[in-house]
């Protein structure tokens, strides 16, 4: 009798230690074949720097744990490396070379250099217009995003991020398409570089659907 | 007649360059307050200009991007401010000293040039400032603490809770004292009666946790019970081997999507860039944060101390270690930009309600049969893609054509 309680004494504490292996905040649970679940590869955006993570599965006979997914050979033993430098991407436009200091000379000498069905080209420049330039330009391009306008329960209150341009306004009305392509480039005022999210197709994209907007 | 006409208009010319002179005169004498026009027809054109071209940087009251504008016209002469306006970077070019003065204390940010404004235009905003500075509006009651007003979410709320716990408590309580008072005076009152030797033994037994614990009755109904619990515990848990759904890790800088995505309605895709393009998502670098954080350095809910973390992460160079929260096992592929760009789905199907986490957690359970139900009964997204055109002619008639008649659910689609 003694003995049985015991038993079921270890078996309850045997569940509960279970049941607290369930994935919550910082604890990602138990893994199953934990050898098939870590990349034998470098992965970008994922790597386990601990050298003894996975020790416990070694197969090989190796002093590193199975789990170790570093690179020690790059800077912070991270897995992705920077491209060397002026490295250029196949199969795309060759990188643009107008410094950013030179807005008037990019504005006056660039031109659109997609062809094509224009619609949909500006149609997609919509798409990613409202993806990447609405939340601070707003819907029709007039400065009044959510990130760029006063609170709503102040109306003339400062703006989370205040010197949007207004570009219906009478300064940026006229602005070519050359004019936007730069500035997406490089940035201007306060506005920061966002060539490192849009490529020069999709920057004249967004020229494209921007002019369409100010030409309403 | 045609020289008497050019004499009439030299005239004319002259008068009124005349007067603009002694215009100028009084108005260099006595500031510039009196040349501006106090019309409300204009002060109303001069506030329309104002809110369309000027209020992104500027206050008529308080300092923003740009200087505060009040009493601009008693600080520089107007045709000064019409030249400014027009075009600032020449001004500054040309080494006036008050131009400087103001570009060395804003810089790098320059005024944009208004080529297009003729000088009524100007005049017209000065008067909408001159209004403004004479009359300074009622300062709003300043509620703006930027925190969410919001109810508390939905589910019972946990006072709630504990109140019920802690009546149903007290009520167990008030039970047991009742019946012991009961089992008491029961035994005094058999007591007094007159029994056999069994039964007075009976009632003299004292009625503790001992007695209680042989009890085969208890016994019986709380090995059920715990069996059951037991079961059930070591059942999940088992099932849960392997899922990381409700993995939550406290990430090194504490970055709410609720605030940039739920209330900033920042698209997922500006920070996430290979979404659409790339096996995967992407986690940001810093130089995307500082888009923003370049002038936003103050948080919502940690002031300066989180961002301050990429300002040092961005001066040493140095990576952020962002803890992966889907750590999807190697056996099995995913492709991003297969699902969000070519299927159309959108990132909530998968990822919850993310513009609603603080800290993000994994929502789905990212098990194989979650992925196959999805593909068995999702249709495939062939719209505009000419790829498809036959593969939807040959299903025509056999219901939706969905992923799974895709081969979306063939073993080797996922693992090889």
């Amino acid at each position: 009798m003694k003995l049985m309680n015991a038993f079921k004494l270890l078996a309850a504490t045997g569940a509960f230690f279970l049941i607290g292996c369930k994935a919550h905040d910082n604890n990602p649970g138990f893994e199953y074949a934990p050898n098939m679940y870590h990349s034998v590869a470098y992965e970008p955006l994922k790597q386990i720097m601990d050298k003894d993570a996975g020790k416990w599965v070694n197969s090989s006979g190796e002093d590193i744990g199975e789990y170790y997914s570093s690179n020690p050979n790059n800077p912070f033993s991270m897995n992705m490396r920077v491209p060397p430098a002026n490295t250029v991407k196949r199969g795309e436009f060759l990188p643009y070379r107008i410094p950013k200091d030179s807005l008037e000379y990019a504005s006056r000498v660039l031109k659109n250099p997609l062809t094509g069905d224009m619609d949909e080209l500006t149609k997609e420049g919509g798409v990613l217009y409202g993806k990447f330039c609405l939340h601070c330009h707003g819907p029709k391009a007039m400065g009044d995003g959510p990130v760029g306008s006063p609170p709503a329960d102040d109306p003339n209150g400062v703006p989370p991020f205040a010197g949007v341009a207004n570009l219906q306004g009478a300064a940026l009305k006229n602005i070519t398409e050359g004019h936007i392509f730069h500035v997406i480039t490089w940035g201007k005022g306060r506005m920061g570089s966002h060539a490192s999210q849009l490529n020069q197709r999709e920057r004249w994209e967004i020229a494209m659907y921007v002019k369409k907007l100010q030409n309403q | 007649m045609a020289s008497k006409h050019s004499l009439k208009r030299n005239f004319k010319v002259f008068v009124v360059l005349f007067s603009l002179l002694i215009s100028y005169g009084i108005q260099t004498a006595h500031a510039q307050s009196s040349a501006v026009p106090t019309d409300p027809k204009i002060i109303s054109a001069g506030e329309e200009l104002f809110k369309q071209n000027c209020m992104s940087c500027h206050r008529v009251q308080t300092q923003l991007v740009g200087p505060a504008l009040k009493g601009v016209y008693d600080i520089k002469d107007l045709s000064w401010i019409y030249t400014f306006v027009k075009n600032p970077q020449k001004v500054i070019d040309s080494g006036d000293e008050y131009a400087v003065e103001l570009y060395e204390k804003f810089k790098p940010t320059v005024m944009t040039s208004f080529s297009t404004f003729s000088d009524e235009q100007i005049l017209s905003i000065m008067a909408y400032i001159k209004d403004q500075t004479d009359n300074p509006p009622a300062a709003a009651a300043s509620t703006s603490g930027g925190g969410d007003m919001k109810a508390q979410p939905a589910a019972i709320p946990t006072p709630y809770v504990n109140a019920i716990i802690i009546g149903a408590v007290i009520i167990l309580i008030v039970l047991l004292v009742v019946l012991v008072m009961i089992v008491n005076t029961l035994r005094s009152f058999l007591s007094q009666k007159d029994l056999s030797p069994e039964d007075a033994e009976f009632v003299a037994k004292p009625a503790g946790l001992a007695t209680a614990l042989r009890n085969k009755a208890l016994i019986g109904i709380v090995t059920a019970v715990v069996t059951a619990v037991v079961v059930k515990g070591v059942i999940d848990s088992l099932y849960n081997v392997g899922v990381q759904q409700g993995y939550a890790p406290t990430q090194p800088i504490a970055y709410s999507h609720k605030i940039h995505a739920g209330q900033y309605k920042i698209d997922c895709n500006y920070c996430h860039t290979g979404v659409t393009k790339s096996k995967n998502a992407n986690i940001p670098s810093p130089n995307i944060c500082m888009n923003c954080h370049s002038v936003i350095q103050k948080g919502t809910n940690t002031g300066t101390a989180e961002i301050d973390k990429i300002y040092k992460a961005v001066e040493t160079n140095t990576p952020i270690k962002w803890v992966r929260v889907h750590n999807l096992p190697d056996l099995a592929y995913f492709n991003h930009s297969q699902h969000v760009a070519v299927g159309g789905v959108e990132c909530q199907t998968c990822h919850g309600p993310i513009e609603e986490m603080e800290v993000v957690r994994q929502y789905s359970n990212l098990t194989m049969g979650w992925c196959v139900n999805c593909h068995r009964e999702t249709p495939l997204n062939t719209k505009g893609n000419g790829y498809y055109d036959k593969l939807v002619e040959i299903h025509e008639g056999k219901g939706d054509f969905t992923v799974a008649q895709n081969g979306g659910i063939d073993c080797a689609k996922c693992h090889y």
